[in-house]
């Protein structure tokens, strides 16, 4: 047997292209761009305009007027169009300029870029494609059952900006097993991962900790943690999750998802609806909706944390325990690609199914150790 | 489109330098794959299109172009890892 050269390993990171990932990006609940103002969103390295028309459509532009490049997103919603605030020039929602109050006539050709959007469950989505295609039909986002049930609580959202980060960083996460333990105070039982087409996927179980306070009903016990979460296109994360108490099962929907503000910074989205207990008031499910999302919150600002202190790397060194990384971003890539270049193993169908046992006998040791620790500090 | 296409490159995992992948088919359908097992519990399987069609589980399980639904895996395949592994065909790392 040859042995490696015992120099030190180089981190590699290619420059990051200037493009953006073709797929649906949710921008936001839906009801909070309905007051009849424009709103303006930083994205794709540019700056969208968002408002309701009078159809009551949220409709989606390149903030930039084509005329004399005034901000619309500093405008107003006239008659359901958006008036720019420079010229009062209008423009539709298709993108066409309807109207310019001081002359007789719209130039020929007085178009802007106009942003497929998608309406559903709540959440306001727009179609980015660097090569100007139309939304791919088989990349629809799918209907979220709960979220337009009287069985479920409303969307309970939280929305945070990261500057310094590349997006990929969080998308990373699907198959970062170990990294669950460390940051997000889980305790890991199985863990895969299945990527086919657009759809990345990880089931993870599961169980309590006991180290960390995990958010339960009265003193029930957390039995198990069940997670069943995908990727639908590179930045829209479903993610079916169940906690099992010896009392009874607590359901719900936590959605991932972000989109890019520029190559360096990204707002993070994340929102949990709740299947309301039977028995149990609304205020009482809303109440427990926001616990759990304040627990996912401690997880994902511990996320940032690490990060925007740490190197992109396009080469990590892996051990056997973690998850498939170079797999994910070879699936990843298909959405920095054009689709004619697309390779078929960036969207071929890959399993990864992790075994366990190493790791639950180190973090069970580990976290009898902690206990210990506390019991000890609490003692004197 | 204007701007060049830049070359797409895809980096290869790192773990498959030391211990590639294995060609293994299924009895049942003939899909053939490629497999590598870290333990007898940890297992990859890549998937190439034409296979994915012919597997019937996947078949029975998930009529096309249905979203969102998941296809958790193929219980024949499984099978076929295994009496691989038992023929020596598929190694098993940790065995090592």
């Amino acid at each position: 047997m040859t042995t490696a050269p015992d120099i030190p390993r180089q981190i590699e990171a290619d420059p990051i292209a200037q493009r953006y990932a073709r797929g649906w990006h949710c921008l936001g609940l839906s009801q909070d761009f309905r007051d009849g103002q424009p709103h303006q969103v930083l994205a794709f390295g540019t700056k969208l305009v968002v408002w309701e028309d009078s159809d009551g459509e949220l409709r989606v532009l390149d903030a930039f007027c084509r005329h004399m490049g005034g901000d619309l997103s500093q405008g107003t919603v006239k008659d359901g169009n958006i008036a720019c605030p420079f010229h009062d020039w209008r423009w539709g929602g298709d993108g066409r300029c309807k109207q310019i109050p001081y002359s007789r006539r719209v130039p020929l050709r007085a178009r802007t870029s106009a942003w497929p959007t998608l309406d559903q469950d709540g959440m306001l989505f727009v179609w980015n494609d660097p090569q100007g295609n139309p939304p791919i039909a088989e990349q629809a986002i799918p209907k979220i059952p709960g979220a337009s049930s009287d069985e479920w609580t409303d969307w309970h959202w939280y929305s945070i900006k990261i500057d310094g980060s590349n997006c990929r960083e969080i998308v990373d996460n699907v198959v970062d097993m170990a990294h669950f333990f460390y940051v997000h105070y889980s305790m890991p039982t199985y863990f895969k991962n299945i990527f086919e087409g657009h759809v990345a996927t990880q089931v993870m179980n599961g169980t309590d900790r006991g180290d960390v306070a995990v958010p339960s009903d009265d003193g029930s016990t957390l039995l198990a943690v069940k997670s069943t979460a995908s990727y639908f296109g590179p930045s829209f994360m479903i993610d079916d999750l169940v906690y099992e108490y010896d009392t009874g099962n607590f359901e719900s929907i936590l959605i991932n998802c972000h989109y890019p503000v520029d190559t360096d910074s990204f707002v993070l989205q994340y929102g949990i609806i709740v299947k309301k207990p039977q028995g149990v008031s609304d205020e009482y499910a809303s109440a427990s909706a926001a616990t759990m999302g304040d627990f996912i919150k401690t997880g994902f600002e511990q996320d940032v944390a690490i990060w925007q202190n740490k190197a992109r790397i396009d080469n990590p060194l892996l051990c056997e325990e973690d998850g498939p990384v170079y797999q994910l971003r070879r699936w990843y890539q298909q959405f920095y690609t054009d689709v004619d270049a697309v390779l078929p193993e960036m969207t071929e169908r890959f399993e990864f199914e992790l075994d366990m046992t190493r790791p639950a006998e180190a973090w069970s040791q580990e976290v009898a150790e902690n206990i210990a620790r506390a019991a000890e500090n609490e003692s004197v | 489109m204007g701007a060049p296409i830049a070359p797409v490159t895809v980096r290869p995992d790192v773990r498959l330098e030391t211990a590639p992948m294995s060609p293994v088919s299924c009895d049942t359908c003939g899909a053939a794959v490629e497999a590598r097992k870290s333990s007898w519990e940890q297992t990859s399987i890549q998937w190439h299109a034409a296979d994915v069609e012919r597997c019937l589980e996947r078949r029975a399980a998930m009529p096309p172009r249905i979203e969102g639904t998941l296809f958790a895996g193929c219980v024949s395949l499984r099978q076929a890892l295994a009496k691989a592994v038992e023929r020596g065909d598929l190694p098993v790392l940790a065995d090592d």
